[in-house]
């Protein structure tokens, strides 16, 4: 049915265009780039915006808390004679950032420090006051009663838990909150991956068919085999951009241990050094298993398959970007869905309603990944969901190609669902 | 006859409930210029698209070269389309290769061909620029190799001459001529009825989806008679409106061409129009394929 050899120069010209263009190189940089900086952003403005120096009065009854607060930072607490009342017209007037009342009676246990601040507190600033008080109060409490040493480590002891998961062979894999996050990402990467893949195979097709040389075309080869032969390429080229990603990130990983010693101090005259340095630098990414690797790259593709057969219907549809959107909203509401889902899914991977969930074709690609990197799902669960993935893309494959056909013929006027239907039943 | 290369029989299409080609059958045959004409939505288009294996037809069967049409019948036919285009980021010659290819000719083939017809147009210079950065006029060429680089046997142009400069277009009538004595078949799809007469030796005329008129265009025009009249006049052409017994087309102000009626007498016109302005120019000739059109339009309506 499919000519072969027509089906693989589109497939090549599909992916060699692409691979050699701009975009293709620029996004290959660009998207670790931007994913490092959404990760690290946050802590970089946080400690940029620390620069300001914040200065809190402390009025203190009880004549001991607030030394003690003083002593362990002298420029975020300063004593103050001042009584509350001329502290209140201080703040009124802007003069002073906030102040900090201490009862006597809250050594005793009773009563409660007031922090007053003219609303430019943050998060940071109470909670890190709430901490510096608590702490304070306790130890000087403690020091009352003469409470040995060995109390106090006690009190302020982390107790440490740790979790491990028990695969059916009975391997022990640790750090399951590690693969959780790992889940995340996967499933965020795939999302991306779909979401920008199917708009790279939509406005493909939206250009071959604005450009007019799909007439040319289809008047070589089947609408089917073009269609088939984009996609196909288009697959390929997510795939490299993958492999470039994962070899990337491989290097760093391995170049990282030998430049955090460097950054140690650790000359080369100390190999062993070098050596323990990169150790740890390995150390601290747990194992990610061939199964994880598997099914991350299994479900991209079946995703991205059953998407970009969505997204080149809508392509063919309409003749400009802005007319595609109506159409594209229960393709990206389809996307959406899974991402919601996301947390419950990872919380609770083996429950039924994640269970259910990760088995729908469409949720699939989004949510499998999730639990398959924080427990061994049951391979019948793996099979179905892969089996009913291949058979929704079929189907969605066989609609797709129909209005494909019909579409990239009609000029000059945006399709609705209704005319995508009758499209689809056309003979 | 053996001869025929392309052959419609008792097609039919719809979209929806409107017949875009209703019940046509004709043939084409090998060596001839076959001109398919008619208005704007007559069904030229879509009777191109069932040939070339685009659309397919609701009942009836088109064969090319004795072949039902199909993956083979499409790699033998070259195809102009209306409305052109090409990839606008790819280079002239990779794009040309990647055409070609699609037809089934082999790298070197194709190498070779569109190096040809490159030079022959002065092109070959842009072998390297992207589609997009040439001028309109230049794209034109690069497309018109693309529907010739494969050497097919039968070609279809669908109005091939819309949006061609006259330097262009004469370059363009010259190649379809020497294809033609190459012993290639050219089908070509036009509403513009005056390029028809420079180029055609066989002509389909269709209307609303259905086929008309068909046969050769010189003996159709002769079974018509000379029954027309082509008239250059200088002074007021109203009086034209007041003549009776004729048909007026294709009229400007110093220009008329009459079709003469049941009992008009044409040296009875002349002594008329003689009256009102200085006849410059008067000729009994055979009617206009538009004239023919029309006549056979309304001769259909009237049945």
């Amino acid at each position: 049915m499919i000519h072969r050899e027509k089906l693989l120069l589109i497939i090549q010209r599909e992916y060699l265009t692409r691979l050699k263009s701009k975009i293709f190189v620029v996004s290959t940089i660009l998207a670790p780039v931007l994913m490092i900086l959404l990760l690290v952003l946050p802590a970089l403005i946080q400690t940029m915006s620390g620069d300001r120096v914040r200065q809190f009065l402390v009025y203190d009854e009880t004549g001991a808390v607030g030394q003690e607060l003083v002593a362990g930072d002298s420029v975020y607490y300063q004593l103050t004679d001042a009584d509350p009342d001329s502290l209140r017209q201080s703040l009124m007037r802007g003069e002073i950032e906030g102040y900090i009342v201490i009862p006597h009676e809250l050594l005793d246990g009773k009563g409660s420090a007031v922090f007053y601040h003219g609303g430019t507190a943050g998060m940071t600033v109470t909670s890190r006051i709430r901490t510096d008080i608590q702490r304070t109060v306790r130890d000087i409490r403690l020091d009352r009663l003469d409470t040995p040493a060995e109390v106090r480590h006690i009190l302020s002891d982390r107790v440490q838990t740790e979790n491990l998961t028990i695969t059916a062979e009975g391997e022990e894999a640790a750090d399951s909150d590690f693969y959780m996050v790992l889940g995340f990402i996967m499933g965020f990467i795939i999302y991306g991956a779909m979401f920008g893949y199917g708009a790279v195979i939509m406005r493909s097709v939206m250009e071959e068919k604005t450009s007019r040389i799909v007439e040319v075309i289809a008047s070589s080869v089947r609408p089917f085999e073009l269609l088939m032969g984009k996609v196909i390429g288009v697959a390929m080229l997510g795939l490299t951009q993958f492999i470039i990603w994962a070899v990337a990130g491989a290097v760093l990983m391995a170049a990282a241990g030998p430049v955090i010693a460097l950054f140690l101090g650790a000359g080369p005259e100390t190999a062993e050094a070098a050596d323990a340095a990169a150790e740890v630098a390995a150390f601290s990414i747990p194992p990610i298993g061939p199964m994880i690797w598997i099914s991350f790259v299994l479900f991209f593709l079946l995703g991205f398959l059953i998407y970009s057969s969505l997204f080149a219907a809508v392509g063919s549809a309409v003749d400009q970007e802005s007319d595609s959107q109506q159409l594209q909203l229960p393709i990206i509401m389809l996307i959406i869905i899974p991402l919601m889902f996301l947390f419950p899914v990872s919380d609770d991977p083996a429950s039924t309603l994640s269970v259910t969930l990760s088995m729908v074709p469409f949720f699939a690609p989004i949510l499998m990944p999730v639990r398959m990197a924080v427990l061994q799902i049951p391979i019948w669960q793996f099979g179905a969901t892969v089996l009913l993935m291949i058979l929704t893309f079929v189907l969605l494959m066989w609609m797709s190609a129909r209005i494909y056909r019909t579409g990239i013929l009609m000029y000059g006027k945006k399709a609705s669902f209704r005319e995508l239907w009758r499209w689809m039943r056309e003979n | 006859m053996s001869d025929s290369i392309v052959r419609f029989d008792g097609v039919t299409k719809k979209f929806g409930d409107f017949r875009a080609v209703d019940d046509v059958s004709f043939e084409v045959r090998q060596g001839r210029i076959f001109g398919l004409l008619g208005p704007n939505g007559a069904g030229k288009t879509t009777s191109i698209r069932m040939l070339t294996y685009i659309l397919k037809p609701d009942s009836g069967s088109i064969t090319v070269f004795g072949i039902p049409v199909g993956p083979e019948t499409q790699a033998r036919l070259g195809y102009l389309p209306e409305e052109r285009g090409l990839y606008k980021k790819m280079k002239v010659g990779e794009q040309l290769i990647y055409l070609a290819r699609l037809r089934g000719l082999s790298r070197q083939d194709a190498r070779k061909r569109i190096r040809y017809w490159l030079e022959r147009f002065g092109a070959y210079d842009w072998i390297g620029q992207e589609v997009g950065e040439l001028s309109k006029g230049m794209q034109q060429k690069i497309q018109f190799v693309a529907t010739i680089s494969h050497d097919p046997d039968c070609l279809i142009f669908d109005e091939p001459f819309s949006g061609l400069d006259p330097i262009n277009s004469e370059m363009l009538k010259d190649v379809i001529l020497e294809l033609r004595d190459a012993g290639k078949t050219i089908f070509f799809a036009t509403h513009r009825m005056e390029q028809v007469e420079q180029l055609c030796d066989d002509i389909a005329l269709f209307n609303k989806g259905q086929l008309i008129l068909n046969g050769d265009l010189n003996q159709i025009r002769s079974s018509y008679g000379q029954n027309s009249i082509r008239l250059r006049f200088t002074g007021d052409s109203r009086f034209l409106s007041e003549l009776k017994n004729v048909r007026v087309n294709n009229r400007s102000t110093n220009f008329a061409e009459l079709r003469l009626l049941e009992g008009a007498d044409d040296q009875a016109i002349l002594r008329e129009a003689q009256k009102y302005v200085r006849v410059q120019g008067f000729e009994l000739v055979q009617p206009s394929i538009q004239e023919i059109f029309i006549d056979s339009v309304s001769r259909e309506v009237g049945s």
